[in-house]
């Protein structure tokens, strides 16, 4: 193995890459996906707690209680989020329909210790942000009067939870799990799928536009081709990661041990790379290498995400920094089997080479 | 007669080919790698997805507590003694203590502390739902009841408070008050079917059953909810179950794009151009055996999930949307790097667009434009009606059409095996579908074709920006409305500009720009017309589509806009295309800011 060949090989690549300005079409991908993806968290978060978008707080929503009085009236009108008025039923949903209300609720002659449950009815608007917010803020209150409710009955209840005291829920914490227990894993993770989609192109398209014979009548042999572009893509891998990276932590999301993310990402990457040459090399066509690939990158993924204390879960955790000793167990894993894949490319390669040149 | 049998002929080609191909040695592999998925899936249904496994450590004195926390992967769990927790506080998210829970302060505990609540309330909920006495552990019941506002869309963006501000006494309405009965004390449901509706909504977040079982889920207790399931329904399973479907369309296309740019490899399509087989039939005939493979694939999927088939109705248009854009990217990239890469961008861009919105398909309107949302709403069991339909699905159907119309223009031997640049191609590609004899009709046609391409854009942007607070979504709207629908109208007059230099006389230059401004009008007010009536009435969409009152302000705005392009591109070329850009969208804000403001107040 030359070195020199390999990085003419490699220059060779990127040169074709950046002539083609297609590597613009991945930077514009990265942008696009990480504007998509706070639009995600903000209306997902918006969804379940209102409350962290402040515009929502300071509003009082006018609803209307119908029905019969209850201590849940109490907690209605105690509450900071709510006016309050005593309707009648018609009226209140008419009113609700005109949207002079956010809400009527009904509440029945059931007393609490009877035997049968309580059944609330609340009105609400169809397919509106609103309510969805009002039902939020609503549920708090209905939790309370239900906590109430079953301390009446209690006597009835058979096993008791073991009790577990939570302090007041003080907000905050909401992106936290989508942004380092997915977003980030995915995206780091997502240069290695390119690349190694980008692998096969590379390899096909030297024997679908006949190109090949040109290259192996230079001094770099079969095996060299293959390596220089294999290496190609891996390079690109810790750049494209550490983009990400750099975006994520100009948008203000601390990120801990990058070197190490990047270490692990970079190597493990090796091994979805390697898969995809070897494909591209059996099969020797686009259509049908990108097919088997993508078919058993699947399988792979899913295997892996399935697998405890795996590459992916090593990247969240090392994001957040729980990660332990058994980080160097996963990496030394992927090493070997990276070793393994490299050394089966070797044999094909040279095999596929031999072919080449005596036939 | 004769161009139904050409049709067919290059069908079965097509069949044949990909078949001979594929069954080579790929299909073994293939078959194996499938059985292998079953497998693998099965196995991660078993052991559950390990991404977030030991993101928090807790420290528990209670080996009670220790288990229950120890039950979510998320937590590391050490059980360690009340002297030693003590001591190590700061060492842990979260520390349990005589069954009291204590946070540190970092996102990170936060997040822990949340999880801790989610998952204490799952255990309370098992435990409650095996009493014997139900409504003594659950007393409250729910039910909720979904009135339909009459002033819909117009009061609702993006959830700002409307709603009357609350006053003394209580509103009164102004309209018919219809009279509602009381409704009746009791559930309607027998304690069994509510045991069973409580275990499946506990089960529920087990990691993979719920996407699998989530048709036949169909609540038996309907409205019924207690306290702690009354969230906004996110449809988040059906969500899940799109990808099923969304999944086989890539898959299919991307044969598509191989199969057309393995025309051009090596000049290999040539021959079956130089047929007398017209254009029109070689591609209806390519794309046929990939439409029907897909249709087929989601009415096998349809039936395979017992949903109903109402789901294929949204999917169709999705479908050709695909195939059109498929046909597009295998004529136009170089390579196969280009065409992975323009593949996985198409791909990443037309996902965002269909799934993304339809998140929302419960809270609001704005989650109609994309045709996903249709389809959850039929998994729902919710109708909808014949104009949401075509409000969502009315842009895939246009701009497939407009797609394969430039891709059946361009079919042909010098583009095809021509090797120029990406946006060189695509400038070729439209010049391809311009007369040259008739430049005014042809740029009329084209603005008023570009039309869907500019809402869908649009629409995406009014996606985009829906969440962020008021001023900054309004503004951002603003400015790229503006700049999309200033640099389509420039792209015509560019292009006629780049292929004859001559062309831009003043006198040209005039009617090319007048030409430009109807066609865009003309397109803008009639799919208006037909369909965005929901979105118009919103301050949004007074934004993007501020001109439906007086016609002749606009038309004067757009031909303002291409002229000032135009302009700048005859005293400097091609240079003086992105200034002439900057300074057009420059005006149209200032027009629409004028407007808006003369609108708010």
């Amino acid at each position: 193995m030359n070195a020199r060949h390999l990085t003419i090989i490699m220059h060779k690549e990127f040169r074709g890459l950046f002539n083609e300005r297609t590597i613009l079409l991945a930077v514009l991908l990265q942008l696009f996906v990480a504007m998509f993806s706070s639009f995600l968290m903000v209306g997902l978060t918006s969804m379940y707690d209102p409350s962290s978008l402040s515009k929502y707080s300071r509003f009082r929503y006018s609803i209307a209680y119908a029905g019969n009085d209850s201590a849940l009236r109490e907690y209605l009108d105690a509450s900071p989020d709510f006016n309050v008025y005593d309707m009648d039923l018609s009226p209140a949903v008419a009113a609700l329909k005109e949207r002079r209300l956010a809400a009527v609720i009904y509440a029945p002659d059931t007393a609490p210790d009877a035997v049968d449950p309580v059944k609330i009815t609340l009105y609400t608007l169809q397919n509106d942000l609103q309510s969805a917010i009002v039902n939020v803020k609503l549920k708090d209150i209905f939790l309370k009067y239900e906590k109430d409710l079953r301390g009446v009955r209690a006597v009835r209840l058979g096993e008791r939870p073991v009790p577990l005291q939570l302090p007041p829920s003080r907000g905050g914490g909401d992106f936290y799990e989508f942004v380092y227990g997915l977003l980030i894993p995915l995206l780091v993770f997502m240069p290695a799928i390119i690349a190694s989609a980008l692998v096969i192109d590379l390899i096909t398209e030297e024997y679908q536009h006949e190109t090949l014979e040109t290259l192996i009548s230079t001094p770099v042999s079969f095996a060299e081709i293959i390596w220089g572009k294999v290496l190609a893509c891996e390079l690109l891998v810790p750049v494209q990661a550490g983009a990400w990276l750099l975006l994520l932590l100009i948008n203000g999301i601390p990120i801990r041990n990058v070197p190490l993310i990047l270490l692990m990402v970079t190597l493990s990457s090796g091994i979805p790379i390697l898969i995809g040459a070897l494909t591209a090399l059996h099969y020797r066509e686009r259509t049908a290498a990108q097919f088997i690939f993508s078919t058993a990158l699947v399988v792979v993924i899913l295997f892996v995400l399935a697998l405890p204390a795996n590459p992916l879960n090593l990247l969240t955790r090392l994001a957040v920094g729980t990660a332990g000793m058994e980080q160097w167990i996963v990496l030394a894993g992927v090493i070997a089997i990276g070793a393994l894949l490299s050394v089966a490319t070797q044999w094909y390669a040279e095999k596929t080479g031999r072919q080449h040149h005596t036939g | 007669m004769g161009a139904l049998t050409d049709i067919a002929t290059i069908a079965r080609w097509e069949v044949k080919r990909t078949l001979t191909q594929m069954s080579k040695d790929t299909l073994p592999l293939a078959i194996v790698l499938f059985v292998l998925l079953i497998l693998v899936t099965g196995f991660a249904a078993q052991s559950g997805m390990h991404l977030q496994d030991g993101m928090y450590e807790a420290g528990v004195d209670d080996p009670a507590i220790a288990q229950l926390l120890a039950s979510d992967n998320r937590f590391s769990v050490y059980q360690l003694d009340r002297a030693t927790l003590e001591q190590n506080r700061q060492a842990f998210d979260i520390v349990v203590m005589e069954g009291k829970v204590y946070g540190s302060d970092t996102e990170r505990a936060k997040s822990a502390l949340k999880t801790v609540e989610r998952d204490y309330a799952k255990y309370t909920n098992r435990v409650y739902n095996r009493q014997d006495d139900l409504y003594a552990a659950y007393p409250l019941w729910i039910d909720i009841q979904s009135v339909k506002s009459e002033l819909d869309f117009l009061a609702t963006q993006s959830g700002q408070y409307i709603s009357a501000r609350p006053g003394a006494v209580a509103p009164v309405p102004e309209g018919e008050v219809r009279a509602i009965p009381s409704p009746s004390p009791a559930l309607g449901f027998s304690k069994e079917d509510l045991r069973r509706e409580l275990a499946k909504s506990e089960t529920a977040n087990s990691q993979i059953s719920r996407y699998t079982d989530m048709l036949s889920s169909d609540t038996a207790t309907g409205r019924f909810r207690t306290p702690s399931q009354l969230s906004p329904p996110l449809p988040f399973d059906s969500i899940i179950l799109i990808f099923v479907f969304i999944f086989p369309l890539y898959f299919t296309s991307q044969f598509f794009m191989m199969s057309i740019m393995n025309e051009r490899i090596e000049r290999k399509g040539e021959v079956l151009l130089s047929t007398p087989v017209k254009t029109t039939s070689i591609i209806i005939g390519k794309v046929l055996p990939y439409l029907i493979g897909m249709i087929a694939i989601s009415a096998a999927l349809t039936v395979y999930l017992k949903a109903s088939l109402l789901i294929m109705l949204p999917l169709i248009p999705v479908i050709f949307f695909f195939l059109a854009n498929a046909l597009i990217i295998g004529m136009v990239s170089r390579s196969f790097k280009e065409l992975s890469f323009i593949s996985i961008f198409f791909s990443t861009v037309a996902t965002s667009y269909l799934f993304f919105p339809s998140i929302f398909a419960n809270v609001h309107v704005i989650s109609l434009i994309s045709p996903l949302t249709l389809i959850i709403l039929t998994l729902q069991g919710t109708a909808y009606t014949f104009t949401d339909y075509l409000f969502s699905t009315s842009l895939f159907w246009l701009t497939s059409a407009v797609l394969f119309y430039v891709a059946v223009a361009n079919f042909k031997e010098e583009q095809l095996f021509s090797e120029k640049r990406l946006l060189i191609r695509i400038r070729e590609f439209i010049a391809e579908s311009l007369s040259r004899t008739h430049p005014f009709v042809s740029l009329f046609l084209l603005n008023g074709f570009a039309i869907p391409f500019v809402f869908m854009v649009q629409l995406m942007c009014l996606v985009l920006f829906f969440n962020l607070p008021m001023p900054y979504s309004l503004l951002l709207l603003l400015i790229f409305a503006a700049e999309i629908e200033e640099l389509v109208k420039a792209i015509g007059i560019y292009t006629l500009s780049e292929q004859d230099t001559a062309f831009l006389s003043w006198k040209n230059l005039f009617f090319a720009c007048a030409a430009t401004a109807i066609g865009f009008l003309v397109g803008e007010k009639l799919l208006l017309f037909i369909t965005l009536t929901q979105i118009t009435e919103s301050i949004f969409g007074s934004i993007l589509f501020l001109s439906l009152g007086v016609l002749w302000m606009p038309l004067a705005l757009h031909f303002a806009g291409v002229f000032i392009v135009a302009c700048a591109l005859k005293f400097w070329g091609r240079a003086g295309l992105v200034p002439g850009l900057v300074a057009a969208t420059a005006v149209h804000c200032l027009y629409n800011l004028y407007f808006i403001l003369g609108w708010l107040t």
